[in-house]
């Protein structure tokens, strides 16, 4: 903010932001834990990973923690396992039919092959209510010493929220799809030492593509200000990148029912995700999560076990919904070698005019 | 000795060589008196005809100075001989009055103030040996006149920021509003206008202060040996007195900068009885901004404003009556959607009277209001944000000058404050998905006693001794938590509630504050000094960042957050060299803090009810070194200030929850051990000067990551213990260059160029270390510089 002061005043950058090569001392590897569960349909993931030395892309690998034992368990004894993906490492699931009932408590241990047992705190789910209504719009965000703006799709939802209770709300991305265009019929065949060949395919100009996408940010809210009212909340953002928002783009918004505890966390996670060395900015807090280990509860553990009640609505957004597109990015292709998991049939349960 | 003597009187003469050879006055009616002659003498500013309070005269003759009372007076005791008075005042010219006493007189002497001086610069201080001889400890006195002459920001001088230069006297950055004194937080100082405090004295979010230096008389910081009549604040008191307009002609002034503009006029109301002095400055920014078509930048808005009403009234030799007025406003636009806006407004009325020849009486009653706020018309969940502290309040005190060197002084003040910490107000009329909430107005009264007597003792010993009785009542309406015992205060521990009606006394805290300081002189030009000072602070800054920010909401003290307590000691050696041309100073300083403010880990400040959930009580310790040398006359004026100094803070609490840094001590915010200042200011002719600063301190304490992981995608940085590491050192050169000119009489008298270059070799001093996970980048660390280049800026301004 500091700097856009400056700028405002002097009306040119005197401000300068560099990266700065802070000595900070070899990384502790401290356990992180980074879990979700919800009362929605399964598979829930909880990763397992160590931390790293900050700022340093050679030291700084966080390396995933394989082999735990993990298992999920409710107030009424009930033991959910969770089985590590051979694919992810250092990635549990439940199974795909498990989803948190409301109303219980779950608390999340595992082991780890060296024989530390951590546990959390008990996190209760509690019914989330439903999404009434979502809707768009278009946000452009000037990039500093660039031209053209970012922009993309802000997610607005609008909710009934109970006034006889407090609520704490995290909004996530399912995967999202979305209609990939791409123009074979411009494929050339490019060779070392020769001019490139047109050789236009006849297939495919259009596939379905998967996509986890918008969870970067967090989006999170305290009925505090608005308990009991109907209010209207910013709950995703799809940044345009030249593809995604080009036709249409489908997401299902998760609305899940968090701890105030959990809350606190992830406040504390956006405060530092916003931070940008402005004299306004708040001093770098300790993130503490719910984690500790059974025999050393002194141990610093990462993360949060996040559990909570949730709900869900589906929104299509099409090109006409914004009011600025990004430069749409060609693929000179069939749609179907672009990576990821995508198809050229329409899904089944693709209904982007419902 | 008596060649310092001789070559200060040597120097004198030619300090006077401008001014017109005076003739020896007789005075006093001739009746024969041989012993005893009481001679007073009064000194008021020759063209707005008030009271120079703090002037000096020196009598050479009787190896004698004198220091003019609140009614700008002094008293003296004559034989029936020749005298050689000097008169002194700081930023005026000094007054060689060559009397012959033989009667009882009183006599009232006009001084000028010096414009075109060639030789004396008086940088501050008005009497060279009152460094030497009074027993005032870590007391200074700057007159904006001299100021004027230093590298300014934004084509002005400003006045906070000039404070800094001083030893002991820091900021935490380039950008950062509020000082660090001697180790105290930025709420520790008290800042006054003619009296009255002002709570947030500043422009564009810190950039500079809200204080025209055109409507500013001179201004005094006490960060040692607080005088007892001054109470409430921890640290310091920066008292700023407001300067009066011109009782015999009409006058003004106009100044253009690039960013800013002003226009000052000043004359008599009634000729020769009530004169009127009137400021106002703005910023022309928006004018800009609106210019421009990039739409972000168009629809943004910087705008700020000052204006000050001084009305003087010498209604006679014995009685002078002053009003001030003053405001400041800011509001500022990301955008179009958010304006943030802040204005302070503060009033003041005061009444000097002499009594008697040894009574003299003040009175000052004072109004004062801040306000802030915030509104959003995004177009979703709109809403006002606003908060603000107003107070007022009555000063009284009477000072009794018993002997010439033995003065009493004793008074009292009562003050009220309400504090509105918050109100969320949904804005835009149905639409909004915000509910109104209101954070309870705090209300409290605040009260003292004093006493405070100077004396000497024969010629090498002086004593200060005195004491301020605060008497502080935090009141009703209120609804108070009850929290269960032994457990540390949060949501989950509080258990009931205590509601307090209308005026009810909540809470009380009574302090006992002494204050001493002792001066032996070694010599003429040196001294020691020992001080002992305790104060009692009320109200605390509720600021989670590194700097004051308008957003801040201040905080009475309750039954959980209980006043701050602060004893400082210190020593001092003060020498002048050259007769006076040089004055040294070292002064060593210890200081324990009690029940200064912490916060724990991302603690929730905002529309807070109840704070002490969110708050840690800490103390602190702070203690360092000063040494200061100052060269006062002669083409090149300046000083050199070096601060060795700590600041550190811990806190000791049974629970872990709210234990920081292990309850070892840590370093505060500002904690910048070694603080160096150079300043230079040379007249290389009648009408031209230069002059430079240059800064360098130790880098400020930050919290480096002592672990990266992910959540969410975020790659995020673990912090455990604060304040562990620095930021790179801090160095900074500025520089100016004065052109003054003569006008031709008609339109106007004179005026002045100044251009300046602020950070000439344009190092890029990180104000703040932040660590980011930005696109296309690794997690790492990231450094911001607030003024990265060189920054050169203009003003002319003219006098009519």
């Amino acid at each position: 903010m500091m700097r856009r002061i400056i700028y405002l005043v002097f009306l040119f950058s005197i401000s300068c932001i560099d990266p700065f090569s802070a000595d900070v001392d070899q990384g502790e590897q401290i356990l992180t834990v980074e879990g979700l569960v919800t009362s929605g349909p399964g598979p829930h993931v909880i990763k397992l990973s160590r931390s790293a030395t900050y700022g340093s892309v050679f030291q700084g690998l966080i390396r995933p923690v394989q082999g735990a034992t993990m298992m999920l368990k409710d107030d009424q004894g009930k033991v959910t396992p969770l089985t590590e993906d051979p694919n992810k490492f250092g990635t549990y699931e439940t199974a795909a039919s498990f989803s948190a009932e409301i109303g219980r408590l779950y608390t999340l241990q595992f082991q780890l092959v060296t024989g530390e047992v951590y546990v959390s705190a008990p996190e209760k789910i509690e019914a989330a209510p439903e999404i009434k209504k979502l809707s768009v719009k278009t946000v452009q965000i000037p990039v500093e010493g660039e031209i053209l703006f970012r922009s993309g799709a802000q997610i607005f939802a609008e909710i009934d929220d109970p006034g006889d209770q407090n609520n704490f709300y995290l909004w996530r991305n399912a995967p999202s799809t979305y209609v990939l265009e791409a123009r074979p019929d411009l494929f050339v065949i490019r060779s070392p030492n020769a001019p490139p060949v047109p050789a236009p395919k006849a297939c495919c100009y259009v596939c379905y593509r998967q996509e986890v996408v918008g969870n970067q940010s967090l989006f999170i809210a305290q009925d505090d200000t608005f308990n009991g009212l109907t209010t209207t909340l910013p709950v995703s953002f799809i940044e345009d990148n030249g593809l995604r928002l080009v036709n249409t783009f489908r997401t299902d918004i998760m609305q899940i029912r968090i701890t105030p505890e959990a809350y606190r966390f992830l406040k504390l996670i956006r405060q530092q995700t916003e931070t940008s060395g402005s004299v306004f900015d708040p001093p770098p807090a300790s993130i503490r999560g719910n984690m500790s280990r059974l025999d050393k509860p002194e141990e610093v553990v990462l993360g949060y076990f996040i559990a909570g009640g949730e709900t869900r609505k589906r929104i299509y957004i099409k090109r006409d919904d914004l009011t600025f597109n990004q430069p749409r990015v060609i693929i000179p292709d069939d749609c179907r070698v672009v990576s990821g998991p995508l198809s050229d049939i329409v899904p089944s349960d693709w209904n982007p005019n419902n | 000795m008596k060649k310092i003597l001789l070559l200060y009187l040597v120097l004198s003469a030619q300090f006077a060589l401008a001014q017109t050879a005076v003739k020896r006055e007789v005075v006093g009616r001739d009746i024969g008196q041989l012993k005893g002659i009481k001679v007073s003498i009064r000194i008021i500013d020759e063209i707005t005809g008030e009271s120079l309070v703090g002037a000096t005269v020196t009598v050479p003759e009787l190896n004698l100075n004198r220091i003019t009372d609140n009614n700008g007076t002094v008293e003296l005791n004559l034989d029936r001989a020749e005298y050689n008075l000097v008169l002194r005042y700081v930023g005026y010219e000094t007054v060689n009055y060559p009397i012959t006493a033989v009667g009882e007189a009183r006599l009232t002497v006009r001084m000028i103030q010096e414009d075109f001086q060639l030789d004396g610069i008086v940088i501050f201080g008005s009497d060279p040996e009152k460094n030497i001889r009074s027993t005032d400890m870590g007391a200074v006195k700057m007159n904006t006149n001299s100021i004027k002459e230093l590298p300014p920001f934004l084509g002005e001088v400003d006045i906070i920021r000039s404070m800094a230069t001083l030893p002991g006297v820091s900021q935490v950055g380039e950008a950062a509003a509020g000082l660090n004194v001697r180790g105290g937080g930025a709420d520790q100082n008290l800042i006054q206008f003619a009296g009255a405090p002002i709570y947030n004295p500043t422009h564009l979010f810190g950039l500079f202060t809200s204080f025209n230096p055109d409507v500013v008389n001179d201004f005094t910081l006490y960060k040692s040996v607080i005088p007892a009549r001054f109470g409430g604040r921890g640290s310091s008191i920066l008292d700023i007195a407001p300067k009066a307009g011109s009782v015999s002609n009409w006058g003004g002034d106009l100044m253009v900068s690039n960013v800013s503009g002003k226009v000052g006029i000043n004359g008599p109301i009634v000729k020769d009885k009530v004169s009127v002095k009137a400021g106002f400055r703005g910023s022309y920014i928006n004018w800009f901004l609106g210019a421009l078509s990039n739409p972000d930048l168009k629809n943004s808005q910087a705008n700020f404003y000052d204006g000050n009403l001084i009305i003087n009234a010498p209604i006679s030799e014995n009685n002078e009556i002053t009003y001030s007025f003053y405001t400041s406003y800011d509001d500022f636009a990301f955008a179009s959607d958010t304006t943030v806006s802040w204005k302070n407004t503060s009033q003041s009325l005061q009444w000097k009277s002499r009594l008697s020849e040894k009574l003299n009486l003040e009175l000052l009653g004072y109004a004062t209001q801040y306000d802030y706020s915030i509104f959003n018309r995004s177009g979703t969940n709109d809403f006002d944000l606003s908060s603000g502290i107003h107070d007022y309040g009555l000063k009284a005190f009477m000072t009794y000058q018993l002997s010439e060197a033995n003065k009493i002084t004793v008074g009292g003040d009562w003050k009220s404050l309400t504090i509105q910490p918050g109100e969320l107000i949904p804005g835009g009329g149905e639409e909004s998905g915000i509910l109104p909430k209101k954070i309870q107005d705090e209300y409290a009264r605040e009260s003292g006693v004093h006493f405070q007597h100077e004396f000497e003792l024969g010629e090498k010993f002086g004593m200060t001794y005195g004491a301020r009785y605060d008497m502080y009542q935090y009141l009703g309406p209120r609804k108070v938590n009850q929290y269960e015992p032994n457990r540390p205060f949060s949501e989950g521990t509080s258990t009931s509630s205590t509601e307090y009606g209308d005026g009810d006394n909540i809470i009380s805290f009574n302090g006992f504050g002494p204050r001493a300081s002792l001066r032996y002189s070694l010599s003429k030009s040196s001294s020691f000094k020992a001080g002992y000072n305790k104060m009692y602070q009320f109200i605390h800054l509720i600021s989670n960042t590194a700097t004051i920010a308008p957003t801040d909401v201040w905080k009475l003290s309750d039954q959980y957050i209980e006043p701050q307590i602060v004893d400082q000691y210190s020593l001092g050696f003060y020498n002048n060299f050259k007769g006076n041309i040089f004055e040294t100073s070292i002064e060593v300083y210890y200081k324990d803090i009690q029940n200064v403010i912490e916060y724990k880990d991302g603690a929730n400040l905002i529309l807070q009810n109840s704070l002490e959930t969110e708050l840690v009580p800490a103390e602190g310790k702070a203690y360092g070194i000063e040494v200061f040398t100052k060269k006062n006359l002669g083409r090149l004026t300046g000083w050199v200030s070096y601060t060795y100094s700590r600041s550190l803070r811990r806190v000791i609490t049974p629970y872990q929850e709210n234990q920081i840094n292990e309850g070892k001590w840590y370093s505060s915010n500002f904690d910048k051990p070694h603080d160096l200042t150079l300043i230079g200011n040379y007249k290389v002719s009648t009408y031209t000067s230069i002059s430079a600063t240059f800064g360098y301190s130790t880098g400020r304490p930050v919290t480096y990551p002592v672990a990266k992981f992910d959540f969410f995608g975020n790659s995020l940085a673990y912090f455990n213990l604060r304040n562990q590491q620095r930021l790179p050192d801090f160095h900074r050169l500025d520089f100016a260059v004065n052109f003054k000119f003569k006008g031709n009489g008609k339109f106007f008298e004179d005026g002045d160029w100044v251009f300046s270059i602020m950070n000439v070799y344009g190092r890029r001093n990180p104000f703040s270390l932040f660590f980011a996970d930005e696109q296309g980048a690794p997690p790492q660390a990231y450094k911001l510089a607030i003024l990265g280049v060189p920054l050169p800026s203009i003003s002319y301004s003219i006098k009519f």
